[in-house]
């Protein structure tokens, strides 16, 4: 595991460099009902570089991951409190609409969730409904930078019209993607996107997110520590709802500070 | 480790170990009970639905055929006036002695001396006296045809159906049938003749209400229930999924949505004739809506039929996968353009269904019709919804009230005309579903 981790490593010279920060958030709380899921979690997001959270189940990753985009508000019982700012603006503010705010934070699921529809359709329906296209030529083109960038488009080109569930899981997934980035945002926010993938579609999708990370910054959720180090600049490491450690992805699988991570990684719990 | 495998195989036959009693005799033994259990109850079932469909189909299919005789017409000058008189004033031709023509041309067909009262009236006795309409149309759609002769084909009367049909005992005494050994003699005289046919009852669909049993026909009913299924679908199918949008996809969860999701259930349960009584009290007592009318009918089935088309919708949307709501909140739509872009269109077919099983329920409800005055006698065809009708199911109540026998096979007959409708129904829904469903 140690060679792979510097492999990556070695490949990205620029793991070192600073670079600005994308999304800050400071002492975020989250209680659902009278359960207390985040207990104040300050983390920076760096931009285009790939934010791995990593801890165990029902640790909080997600849910953190969640209060970004805030999908939590779908949730009635969520009560997110603290700050998260995106470039420097709250996204809990109540100027920001939150529709303007998930078309430049997008999300990718655990499970791939393709619309029912044509593989062309669940494309374009986000650049439809902001009204980021509207000719026919237009949206095609859309479709075909989305896939190509998603590294799906050699796959499906021929097929456009079918329905975008009869793709294999690995290329549901890409679709997916694809769908996300088509309404050009800024962050890519993915919850555990390889989960239901066999080893051959993550490697396919692990690839694909360090191409995204040119254009887009990306936090990913993983219960993967070996996809962490692969795919990663930064790792933070959640434990019952703290923010155990965070820092470089390097330091944090070769060094850890934290007691909590050591013993996370070298598998003695978790 | 290869050395103990070994010895394992040599040894299996010497020592293989008892096997445990695990229970598995009586595992598979009560699950063999439990089929047959379940093969005995659905096979009770099926017996009641046979036996009901046997009875109602042989009682009833006899409504579908209706005895007719080919009766020589002589459209006489006596009786009608000239055509020249009929161009002026047509009121002589429609209060003219129709019966008297029909009778006329039998006792001629049968050779029957015209001053032989008794033989006239028996002869008479077999053709319905509902033919006035019919010949009545007749001369009035075309006067030439006055001072003519021409064979009709006229509806005999319900005692000759009845007898043709076999619907009575022959064997008893003359004076304890309807039908006179004079006349059982004339019709074997006409059947010698082929001048008596069985044809097909168009009349059962078309007529209005009758006191005579050859000339009553579902008509006005299947129009009463129409517009009322009608209005039930405008009115309930978009109140319904409206309320079931809000409340699954918007409202807050709180006591009074609770409160008010209780309600609604309670509500499918409350017994129809309530929803008649309020119907009653609301849209004709308070409101001054007229009787009798499909528009109310409509109202009161509406009411009754909105529980069920919102439970049935609330499921529907809560069968749609949440994944598939993430999906589009992620990607920026709003709840609204979630909910009518994606959910909506999923959860279509299981709407429709549960509408049209609510539709069908409505169909064949009859309590609440009767207390707004739907049971009455309707002869002429509802031009609007706010004119008298009847529905269905109450045509069926009121026949089955009525004492002649030929009322009994057209109470039968109506029966499976309703239920022919909701076996169409049913099929609609199904076949919806099976159109509409998606994958995911």
């Amino acid at each position: 595991m140690m060679e792979n981790i510097q492999a990556t490593l070695n490949r990205d010279p620029a793991v070192q460099a600073a670079k600005p920060i994308k999304m800050k958030s400071r002492n975020v709380t989250v209680h659902y009902g009278a359960k207390q899921a985040l207990n104040g979690i300050s983390l920076d997001i760096p931009e285009h570089q790939v934010t791995a959270l990593i801890g165990p189940s029902g640790c909080g990753k997600s849910t953190y991951l969640r209060c970004l985009n805030r999908m939590n508000d779908t949730i009635d019982a969520a009560k997110v409190a603290g700050e998260i700012l995106l470039d420097g603006q709250d996204v809990y503010d109540p100027d920001i609409d939150v529709v303007e705010l998930r078309a430049r934070v997008g999300m990718v699921f655990q499970k791939p969730n393709p619309f029912p529809k044509s593989i062309y359709e669940n494309v374009v329906y986000g650049p439809k409904i902001h009204g980021l296209a509207h000719s026919k030529q237009d949206l095609d083109e859309v479709v075909q930078t989305s896939l190509r960038k998603a590294g799906l488009w050699n796959e499906v080109k021929d097929r456009l019209d079918e329905p975008g569930t009869g793709l294999s899981g690995g290329q549901q997934q890409r679709l997916c993607i694809a769908r996300a980035i088509a309404v050009s945002p800024e962050v890519i926010l993915m919850d555990e996107p390889c989960s239901a993938l066999d080893p051959i579609a993550t490697a396919t999708v692990e690839e694909l997110i360090d191409e995204l990370r040119e254009n887009y910054t990306i936090v990913i959720v993983t219960h993967s520590m070996q996809q962490a180090a692969r795919v990663s600049q930064l790792t933070a490491m959640f434990h019952l709802g703290d923010l155990a450690e965070s820092g470089p992805t390097e330091k944090m699988f070769s060094n850890p500070d934290d007691k909590r991570t050591q013993d996370y990684i070298t598998g003695r719990f978790g | 480790m290869s050395d103990a495998t070994a010895n394992g195989i040599a040894d299996t036959a010497a020592a293989r170990p008892p096997r445990r009693d695990i229970g598995i005799k009586k595992r598979y033994a009560a699950e063999r009970r439990f089929k047959i259990y379940g093969i005995i109850a659905i096979a009770i079932g099926l017996a009641f639905l046979v036996m009901l469909m046997t009875s109602i189909i042989s009682k009833g299919y006899t409504a579908f055929w209706q005895t007719e005789i080919k009766v020589p017409i002589t459209f006489s000058e006596q009786v009608l006036g000239t055509a020249e008189q009929a161009n002026q004033s047509q009121t002589k031709l429609l209060m003219a002695n129709y019966p008297q023509l029909a009778r006329d041309g039998l006792v001629q067909l049968l050779g029957i001396d015209p001053a032989n009262k008794q033989a006239v009236n028996a002869a008479n006795g077999l053709i319905s006296s509902g033919t006035r309409v019919a010949l009545r149309d007749i001369v009035m759609n075309d006067l030439s045809k006055i001072g003519t002769t021409e064979d009709v084909w006229l509806y005999a009367s319900s005692e000759l159906d009845s007898a043709l049909k076999g619907q009575y005992d022959l064997d008893v005494p003359e004076n304890r049938r309807p039908i006179s050994d004079l006349q059982l003699q004339y019709i074997e005289k006409l059947e010698a003749e082929g001048a008596i046919e069985q044809r097909f009852n168009w009349g059962f669909f078309t007529y209005g209400a009758s006191s005579r049993a050859e000339t009553a026909g579902l008509g006005v009913a299947i129009i009463g229930s129409l517009y009322m299924m009608m209005i039930v679908l405008v009115l309930a199918l978009p109140i319904g999924v409206a309320a079931s949008i809000y409340l699954e996809e918007f409202a807050p969860k709180n006591k009074f949505t609770d409160l008010i999701e209780v309600n609604i259930n309670n509500l499918a349960a409350v017994p129809s004739i309530v929803f008649g009584l309020l119907g009653l009290a609301v849209f004709i007592n308070w409101m001054g809506l007229p009787r009798s009318a499909p528009l109310i009918g409509g109202l009161v089935l509406t009411l009754m039929t909105l529980p069920t088309i919102i439970i049935a919708t609330r499921a529907a949307l809560r069968a749609v996968p949440p994944s598939i709501r993430w999906a589009a909140l992620g990607l920026g739509a709003s709840k609204n353009q979630t909910v009518f872009h994606h959910v909506l269109p999923l959860a279509a077919p299981g709407i429709l269904t549960g509408t049209i099983i609510g539709l069908a329920q409505a169909l064949g409800e009859t309590a609440p019709l009767l207390l707004i005055g739907m049971v009455a006698f309707v002869a002429d065809y509802p031009a609007t919804p706010m004119d008298p009708a009847t529905a269905l199911p109450v045509q069926i109540y009121m026949w089955a009230n009525e004492a002649e026998r030929a009322f009994v096979e057209r109470t039968s007959g109506a029966i499976i005309v309703l239920l022919g409708f909701l076996a169409i129904m049913n099929l609609t829904a199904i076949f919806l579903r099976r159109r509409f469903e998606r994958r995911w």
